[in-house]
C-alpha cells in the first residue's frame, strides 16, 4: 500500500502525465506537507495534539520526503502542526521530486522529457502501472462521497487533503464537487492534522491578502 | 489510559480515562472494534462514557471514527458522552460532531439512542 503523500501526488499527475496546474498552488504545498506528517503520525514517528506536534521516535521511515520532514520538526521547536505546514510549503517542490521519485521506484509512473514548439520541453510523469494506484485513489474518494457510510480515517484523511489542496477538479466535474459539497464538508478531513492544514490554508491566504492590499495604498 | 466496559439494558458503556495517545490508540482500538461487534450481536448500543478521558491525539482520535464507522455499517446506535474540555475541544476543532453524536451526559445519550434511564 502507498502513503497518503504518494496518494496525494499522484492525484497531481493528469492522464498525458503532466502535473496539475493546481499543484502549483500553495494550497497544494502546504496539504502535501500535511500528508508528510499524517504519514510520520500513522508510523508512530510524531503524535499532533492542540498544544503542538510531539516527535515520538527520529528513527526514519525509509520514506524520503516524510523522513525529510521528520528531520526538521525533530530539530526544530515544538510548535503547532499549523506553524510546522506554514514553514515548510516552502519545502514542496523537493518533497514532490522525492515522492516522485519514490513513485518511479515503485514502477507506478516514469519520468520522460516530451518536446513541443520544436524546442521548448516539458517534463512529464506517464502512468506505468496501466493506472491502477492513481485510479484506485479516486475510486476511494468517490465511493466514499457517492457512499452513506462513514469513512475509514485514510479516506476523510485523502478527502480533506485534495479538497484542501484543490485535486478534486482534476478528476471530477466542477458540478460534480459543486453538487458534493455538502459530503465533502461532512466526512473529508476528520482528523487534527488535516484541520490544521486548513486553518494553515486560511492563515496564508489572509497573509497574501493583506499584503496585496498594503501594495494598493 | 484505562478502559472498562459494561453490559446493561441493552447498552454497551465504554468508560475511557487517562490519555488516548498513539501508544494507546491501537489497544483501545482494539477493544472498541470487539464492544461493537458483540454489541451487533447482541442487539445492543454502545456508549463512550468520556468523563475520565484527559487527553486525545490525533492518532487517538481516529479511533472513534474507526469505532463510529463499524457501528454505523452494523446499525448498532453509537453515542459517546461527558467530553472534558480539552477533549471537546478536539472533538470541535476536527469535526467530529458532524458524525457522532456527541452528548453532555448520560441520560441524554441514552435518549439519544433509544434507551431509558
Amino acid at each position: 500500500m502507498i502513503s497518503l503523500t504518494e496518494e496525494l501526488t499522484l492525484l497531481a499527475v493528469e492522464d498525458d502525465g503532466r502535473i496539475a496546474y493546481t499543484a502549483g498552488s500553495p494550497n497544494y504545498a502546504m496539504a502535501l506537507v500535511g500528508a508528510c506528517i499524517v504519514d510520520l503520525n500513522k508510523a508512530g514517528r510524531v503524535d499532533a495534539d492542540m498544544q503542538g506536534l510531539n516527535v515520538l521516535s527520529t528513527e526514519p521511515t525509509g520514506l524520503a520526503a516524510q523522513d525529510r520532514v521528520l528531520e526538521i520538526i525533530a530539530a526544530g521547536p515544538t510548535q503547532t502542526t499549523e506553524r510546522w505546514v506554514l514553514e515548510l510549503q516552502g519545502d514542496s517542490p523537493e518533497l514532490v521530486r522525492m515522492t516522485l521519485a519514490q513513485l518511479q521506484r515503485r514502477g507506478i509512473l516514469h519520468q520522460a522529457e516530451k518536446r513541443f514548439l520544436w524546442a521548448l520541453s516539458a517534463r512529464r510523469y506517464p502512468i506505468d502501472d496501466g493506472g491502477k494506484e492513481q485510479k484506485e485513489a479516486k475510486l476511494r474518494i468517490l465511493a466514499a462521497l457517492l457512499s452513506d457510510g462513514l469513512p475509514t480515517p485514510d479516506d476523510s484523511m485523502l478527502i480533506g487533503l485534495a479538497v484542501a489542496g484543490g485535486l478534486l477538479e482534476a478528476f471530477m466535474s466542477k458540478s460534480e464537487v459543486a453538487r458534493l459539497a455538502e459530503r465533502i464538508a461532512e466526512i473529508g478531513g476528520l482528523d487534527l492534522v488535516v484541520s490544521s492544514v486548513e486553518s494553515a490554508i486560511r492563515a496564508d491566504a489572509e497573509v497574501r491578502a493583506h499584503a496585496i492590499m498594503l501594495s494598493i495604498h | 489510559m484505562n478502559v472498562t466496559h459494561d453490559t446493561a439494558n441493552r447498552t454497551t458503556t465504554i468508560n475511557a480515562s487517562g490519555r488516548l495517545d498513539f501508544e494507546a490508540a491501537g489497544a483501545f482500538q482494539k477493544e472498541l472494534e470487539q464492544a461493537v461487534a458483540a454489541a451487533a450481536a447482541g442487539g445492543n448500543a454502545v456508549l463512550i462514557d468520556c468523563a475520565g478521558l484527559e487527553y486525545v491525539s490525533s492518532a487517538g482520535l481516529r479511533v472513534f471514527l474507526v469505532g463510529a464507522r463499524a457501528a454505523k455499517a452494523a446499525s448498532v446506535p453509537f453515542a459517546v458522552y461527558a467530553l472534558t474540555t480539552a477533549v471537546k475541544e478536539v472533538f470541535d476543532v476536527s469535526g467530529f460532531g458532524r458524525i457522532i453524536d456527541v452528548l453532555a451526559d448520560r441520560s441524554g445519550a441514552l435518549e439519544k439512542v433509544g434507551r431509558s434511564a
